[in-house]
């Protein structure tokens, strides 16, 4: 029963989050100053005022706001996220066509950051000071490189001149390396010095010892006992980064005009398209409360301690 | 007045050009396999994503680059403003301007199967004009409209409430170019979202079209009404056109030069010189026909409800060294508020205002703006000599016009004008602007007819009425005189008042032309026979891909 009611409690705090997040961006838009007919229409338009009073009217956008908010909300019940003004198809059908590149996208990225991150940090944790100042450094440049930079950095190396990786297209795999690269290594920056951190606390602690006196030693060491006990902060660090991998998504793929999640909520922002970001927004939160879910479910399987808690 | 001999004229220019590019082809001097081949795939770098992709709706320049290759229109305009038949072998003109009948070919056939007839030109007019639609341009272009009759089944008359000359001009554009009646009963709420679903008469079919992803038309093999403007008869040479989007400057131009696009269109100033010096790029340039990039004064607003603070506004900016300095010497500044390559174009509006800070001065002096402040600017009373030219935001306007702006800022600053730059969000701008409550606006206008003058002077286009007349200026001559030129077709009597209306806006101080904007299309070594059309779009009808 017990299991269930947390269940429920969880289930029902994410609706929350969700609802929030739509009715945040529902009314941040319509804070934005701007009659979205007129923006819609652009600034060479042709069109006379009774085109723009037709426009207003059939969007909707004059009825009063409490009006427009619960119709919203009346939609978005039936799953229904209406239609871009900008581009008029089916927000849903949008989202979908954009949704598997800057998913593929983020989760390269994600792995890549991982993966760079903790054998950066398994590498150089209590190392001599040389080593771990030098892997604090590439680090550091990583985490403060704006990513456009570092897109079109790694562009001019690998693509421009070496012509390894292609810039954009139908080519696959190859066409994912540098964008990856671009969004995860700053992440890769921070993953390395969070979890250098913790492996660095832990290797003082005195189980370590005794495991040496066990006669474990380097990497068995490290990847076995210590790597284990930093686990929980590095897979709550991923779950936090999924939001800069979201919103780094919308550099990467200006930069390397990719098709995607990033390069939609742009155009969408600048043409006040309401129905489009606030579809955008809505799948973000609730990928994001999903993404949390799993985390805090994992969470007590890496640490025993969490699992005592929940069963007490 | 009557076009009959268009038909006779096209045969005779369509032999020209068929000449011509015989010619050219077995006198190229590069030693490039000269003629043209059939078959591959073009690889298209393209600045902008574009919004909508219904060109009957969408504003946008990089729309109808796009749909150009997919859209056919009734008649095709070259360089010079002269008309040739494409989708109408030929049209007669009601004497009063308010009638246009086309004669229809017979042979045209939408990639559908159907056929192209008078029945799909009113099907797509009356698209256009419905409110449905919500048509942000192309029901502009249609000016006044009143309605198209079906004489028979393949002659058509577009009719006008009033005599309407631009017409023809605006009938060449791909924003009133046809869709298929078939296709815009059965699809016709996607055809924002591109793709098969927009289906013309055009050379290239429209395969696929993702946002973001790029857009993929594939060759109509049945093609066989190519316009008289266009170098060969029959399909298109390219299997495939594939144009993909890289908003990035440096990554487009990186693309081009390692070979990773075939052409690169929207090359920026900067690198314009560099890529002429590389080897395996050539660089296309075509000035942009329309308004050119130009700022226009509200002459309801103080201090510049003032000629004389107007006219020191043109004489002070140094326009001829900003304009080399911000866009690396690629771009011309401008004179008149019509581009050179505009029909109509008064080449006598040249050096006429040329800069002459010390004129300003004494224009400004005796305004009365003779005071100075401690910052160094003029005032009146008390009152400092301010102009606000609000700023767009970012995403409507490019880093060059915005650098151009700071560079007018400071040679105004040297006559004593403090220039202002309030940034307004999109919204508030427009808001502004149609409430005629900014003091100056910037704009830039691409089109093939000089009757832009009346959308940016006649004083019943106010932005409020869908026109663009920011100035506020009621002036009966100019009414007069662009309302003369939109009722007749005589080509000297057009140039004529065109004539007078740039230089009588240009005396009053109405608008500082800044300069002429121009398209700039890097393309690789294999790549031959790109062209651009009268607007000065690229157009790959006649390219080709050696090897």
């Amino acid at each position: 029963m017990n299991a269930v009611a947390r269940a429920a409690k969880a289930v029902a705090g994410g609706i929350g989050v969700v609802w929030g997040a739509a009715t945040l961006a529902f009314f941040a838009l319509h804070l934005v100053p701007g009659d979205t007919a007129d923006i819609l229409m652009g600034t060479q338009a042709l069109t006379s005022p009774q085109v723009h009073r037709r426009i207003t009217a059939e969007l909707g956008l004059d009825e009063p706001l409490w009006s427009q908010y619960l119709r919203f909300l009346g939609h978005l019940m039936h799953g229904d996220l209406g239609r871009s003004y900008q581009l008029r198809q089916p927000v849903w059908t949008l989202l979908g066509q954009n949704a598997w590149p800057t998913v593929s996208l983020g989760l390269a990225a994600l792995v890549l950051a991982l993966v760079v991150g903790t054998a950066s940090a398994i590498a150089t944790a209590g190392r001599r000071p040389a080593w771990r100042a030098a892997a604090s450094a590439w680090e550091l440049t990583a985490v403060s490189t704006p990513s456009f930079w570092l897109g079109i950095l790694l562009l001019t190396v690998f693509s421009f001149r070496l012509h390894w990786f292609p810039v954009a297209g139908r080519n696959g795999i190859t066409a994912l390396v540098l964008p990856a690269g671009t969004l995860g290594l700053p992440l890769a920056g921070t993953i390395a010095q969070v979890v250098r951190e913790s492996l660095e606390t832990t290797l003082h602690q005195p189980f370590m010892t005794t495991a040496r006196a066990r006669g474990l030693g380097g990497m068995a060491l490290r990847l076995r006992h210590a790597l284990r006990h930093g686990a929980s902060s590095l897979l709550t660090l991923t779950g936090l980064l999924f939001g800069s991998i979201v919103g780094g998504a919308v550099l990467v793929e200006n930069v390397f005009g990719r098709p995607g999640l990033g390069s939609l909520t742009v155009s969408a922002v600048t043409n006040k398209d309401m129905p489009v970001v606030t579809g955008l927004v809505l799948v973000s939160a609730t990928a994001f409360v999903l993404v949390s879910g799993v985390v805090a479910l994992l969470q007590p399987r890496v640490d025993p301690r969490l699992r005592q808690r929940v069963s007490a | 007045m009557r076009y009959r001999n268009a038909r006779r004229l096209a045969g005779l220019s369509l032999a020209l050009g068929i000449l011509a590019t015989a010619c050219s082809a077995t006198a190229s001097p590069t030693g490039e396999e000269a003629t043209p081949v059939s078959g591959g795939t073009l690889t298209v770098a393209l600045a902008t994503q574009p919004g909508c992709m219904d060109s009957q709706v969408s504003q946008q320049g990089v729309t109808n680059t796009i749909n150009r290759n997919v859209l056919d229109s009734l008649v095709s305009q070259d360089g010079s403003g002269g008309y040739h038949p494409w989708l109408a072998a030929s049209w007669d003109i009601s004497p009063d301007l308010t009638r246009y009948t086309f004669h229809l070919r017979h042979d045209v056939t939408f990639t559908d199967g159907t056929a192209f007839d008078a029945e799909a030109v009113k099907t797509n007019f009356a698209r256009i004009v419905a409110p449905a639609t919500r048509s942000q341009f192309a029901a502009g272009l249609l000016g006044p409209y009143a309605g198209t009759d079906v004489v028979d089944r393949y002659t058509v008359a577009v009719r006008f409430t009033k005599p309407f000359a631009p017409f023809l001009a605006a009938a060449a554009t791909p924003n009133l170019g046809f869709y298929s009646p078939k296709a815009l009963a059965e699809r016709g709420g996607e055809l924002c979202g591109g793709g098969p679903a927009a289906v013309g008469t055009g050379p290239f079919t429209f395969t696929s079209f993702g946002k973001g992803q790029g857009a993929v038309l594939t060759r109509n093999p049945a093609y066989r009404w190519a316009p008289a403007t266009a170098a060969h008869p029959g399909p298109a040479y390219l299997d495939e056109i594939d144009f993909r989007f890289l908003p990035e400057e440096s990554v487009r131009v990186g693309t081009l030069t390692s070979g990773q696009v075939d052409v690169a269109l929207a090359v920026p100033p900067s690198n314009i010189a560099t890529l002429r010096d590389t080897p395996s790029v050539r660089i296309l340039q075509r000035d942009v026909p329309g308004s050119g990039y130009n700022l226009y004064l509200n002459t309801a607003i103080a201090p510049l409800d003032d000629q004389r603070v107007r006219n020191a506004v043109q004489r002070a900016t140094d326009l001829d060294a900003d304009v080399r300095t911000v866009f690396f010497g690629q771009y011309n500044r401008a004179w008149s508020p019509l581009s050179p390559s505009t029909v109509g174009y008064d080449k006598a509006a040249e050096h006429s205002w040329p800069f002459d800070p010390g004129m300003a001065d004494h224009l400004l002096d005796s305004a009365g703006w003779t005071g100075r402040d401690g910052a160094g600017y003029r005032t009146r009373n008390g009152v400092r000599l301010t102009i606000d030219w609000p700023a767009l935001p970012a995403d409507y306007t490019t880093n060059g016009n915005a650098t151009l702006a700071q560079a007018v800022q400071a040679d105004l600053k040297q006559v004593g004008i403090e220039l202002t730059r309030t940034p307004y969000d999109i919204g508030t701008y427009l808001r502004k602007i149609h409430a005629g409550q900014l003091a100056a606006a910037d704009a830039g206008w691409s089109a093939t007819d000089p009757d832009l003058l009346r959308l940016f002077f006649n004083s019943a286009d106010d932005p409020a009425h869908g026109g663009q007349n920011v100035t506020r200026f009621d002036d009966p001559e100019l009414d007069a005189w662009t309302s003369a030129a939109a009722a007749t077709l005589d080509p000297a009597r057009r140039s004529d008042l065109y004539r007078k209306v740039q230089a009588r806006v240009l005396e009053l101080g109405l608008v500082v032309p800044l300069y002429t904007p121009s398209t700039v299309v890097g393309t690789g070594s294999r790549v031959q026979g790109i062209g651009f059309d009268a607007a000065a779009q690229p157009a790959f009808f006649d390219a080709w891909v050696a090897g």
